[in-house]
């Protein structure tokens, strides 16, 4: 059986997310010039960029596979039929 | 850059690169003779591109020679600021997924070679086509006017000045030039697939070089906070506007790439398009941020060096960690090797591109709609050259920083967005008024930028793309389409 068509723009609760996220990877909510506490020469809030970078790149994965899907199947079938 | 100690041994690499290139572009064109018959051949390999060559074809298209060379400088004198590019690389895939996935289904359905051919589909309008075609060739140009002037730099650099500036730039090019005439998109995606190899090698060898050698992020978070904190802290005000402006002018910029939009006709299937973007969202991490580090360590290592110094900081550190051992040495001279040969792979995918656009859009469609497909091809390809021979000229004297000419570049090419994507899901948007934001957009970028005028600190690029889009939607809006058009616009966005 065929999945649901699925295409990432369609989906509004994605971009919320993606909202969210995009926010986050910005340094506008820590106080300007602070640095302490460092965690192996690196300052906090970098760590924390970086963190929200990763969930991004993790989201991104999670998009990719389970949220888009326009042509896949049929691909996948003339694929199979072709062999 | 300069690198005191390669001389004769990176004139030993740099050849072998050069070989193995030349060797990609005669051992695909023997295996697809028939590339020059098609233009789908070509400039799209057959539309064939697996998971492996089509990821590191995207990842040199966005990762050039200049992310290593150009972005540890940067961060050197910005600090911890500079951290900004790691996420706009993941932001870029974000960006693609507004539109990548309709894009790539478009390009199968329409058999669609460059991104003005979608924009012709879609609007059907002349002055919309020709005006997006040439301020593509524009940024390609401008963008292949950088990369020439990395290789002369880089090359000069590798071998201590054995090979003039001008001669490496010569050399490479007739190289790139050879290889994409024989093999088209085929010989520039593999070639791209062993220069990306070759670039992660050495960038990871240097940073764990500057680790041992120049003691890490701890040694220079020291350094910072005795001497200048200012590079650790949370930027400022205007530091975070920026932060925000290069997030967003970089994600759609780079995702609007003609040369990456081409990438998405090339996928061999979706589900190879969507791994090959799953592999790049955790690229700037390994990339980007490895060099971003290098460029932290360099702060400690090399203090107090001005900005015109501070460029040459990539090869400082890789000729220290070279002087360390035999295994380090050769491990940077394959790193410079790597970087020429990174910016060289980003070079020919954007000609290849530079040509598919002459050939198909300007010449093939509006000069000689009769001619064969060899003949446009061959169009293509001697116009490539003459605008290589041009930029050329221009690169035997380089203008600017690297950066000055990087932003400049995507301020014009970001215009093109709202025809590209928004097309791409309304039926109501109208020829006359994407021809007008996109115009306006553009003379309004251009003006901030040369009069060096960035209200509120946000790049001129965004604010001519805001004003493109508040005339795509309110023009639209007015000039209502007719019920046919917007019926025919709703057949060929259809799905």
């Amino acid at each position: 059986m065929s999945k649901p068509k699925k295409e990432p723009i369609k989906n509004g609760k994605l971009w919320i997310v993606f909202g969210i996220l995009f926010v986050l990877i910005n340094p506008w909510y820590f106080p300007t010039g602070s640095y302490q506490p460092l965690f192996l020469g690196i300052p906090y809030w970098a760590l924390i960029i970086i963190g929200a970078s990763l969930l991004l790149s993790a989201f991104l994965t999670y998009v990719l596979k389970y949220q888009w899907n326009l042509e896949e199947d049929e691909e996948e079938k003339e694929k199979k039929e072709a062999k | 850059m300069e690198l005191a100690f390669a001389g004769w041994s990176g004139v030993l690499i740099l050849l072998m690169y050069g070989a193995i290139m030349l060797g990609v572009g005669v051992a695909t064109y023997w295996k697809n003779r028939n590339v020059h018959e098609s233009l789908d051949e070509y400039y799209l390999g057959g539309r064939g591109l697996g998971v492996m060559v089509l990821f590191f074809t995207f990842f040199a298209t966005q990762y050039s020679g200049n992310t290593v060379v150009g972005y540890p400088p940067t961060a050197y004198r910005m600090g911890y600021e500079y951290l900004v590019s790691v996420p706009y690389f993941i932001l870029i895939i974000m960006v693609y997924l507004m539109f990548a996935p309709r894009l790539y289904l478009m390009g199968k359905k329409y058999k669609l070679l460059t991104p003005v051919d979608w924009i012709d589909k879609r609007f059907k309008s002349k002055p919309v086509s020709i005006l997006a075609a040439f301020l593509m060739l524009y940024a390609l140009g401008n963008y292949l006017l950088e990369q020439f002037v990395a290789i002369g730099q880089g090359v000069s650099g590798l071998t201590g000045g054995t090979i003039p500036y001008q001669v490496g730039v010569v050399f490479f090019i007739t190289i790139m030039l050879i290889y994409g005439w024989l093999g088209g998109m085929r010989s520039v995606a593999y070639t791209d697939t062993m220069q990306g190899i070759a670039l992660l090698f050495g960038v990871f060898m240097l940073l764990i070089g500057s680790i041992i050698y120049f003691g890490g992020l701890p040694t220079a978070a020291d350094y910072m906070q005795a001497y200048a904190p200012e590079k650790l802290g949370v930027p400022d005000g205007p530091g975070t506007v920026n932060w925000f402006s290069l997030l967003v002018l970089v994600g759609i910029g780079a995702a609007v790439y003609p040369h990456a939009v081409q990438r998405i006709f090339s996928a061999k299937s979706e589900k190879t398009l969507k791994r090959s973007f799953t592999q790049m969202a955790w690229m700037p991490f390994l990339t980007a941020g490895v060099v971003f580090v290098v460029g932290i360590i360099g702060i400690a290592a090399f203090p107090g060096l001005d900005t015109a110094e501070s460029e040459q900081l990539v090869g400082m550190m890789a000729s220290a960690v070279a002087n360390q051992n035999a295994l380090f040495y050769w491990a940077m001279v394959l790193l410079f090797g790597g970087v020429i040969a990174a910016i060289v792979s980003t070079a020919d995918s954007v000609l290849l591109t530079f040509s598919s656009i002459v050939s198909n859009d300007l010449y093939g469609r509006y000069i000689n709609p009769e001619a064969s497909q060899n003949k446009k091809i061959l169009v293509g390809k001697l116009v490539g050259v003459a605008a290589v021979v041009l930029l050329v000229i221009i690169a035997w004297f380089p203008p600017a920083t690297l950066y000055q000419i990087f932003v400049l570049k995507f301020e014009l090419l970001i215009q093109v967005a709202p025809a590209l994507v928004f097309g791409l899901y309304w039926n109501r948007l109208h020829p006359k008024a994407v021809f007008t934001g996109m115009l306006v957009g553009t003379v309004f970028a251009s003006y901030m930028t040369f009069a060096n005028i960035t209200p509120l600190g946000i790049f001129s690029g965004l604010w001519g793309l805001l004003i493109n889009l508040l005339i795509c939607v309110i023009g639209s809006l007015f000039m209502s389409v007719s019920a046919a058009e917007e019926e025919e616009a709703d057949q060929v966005i259809g799905m």
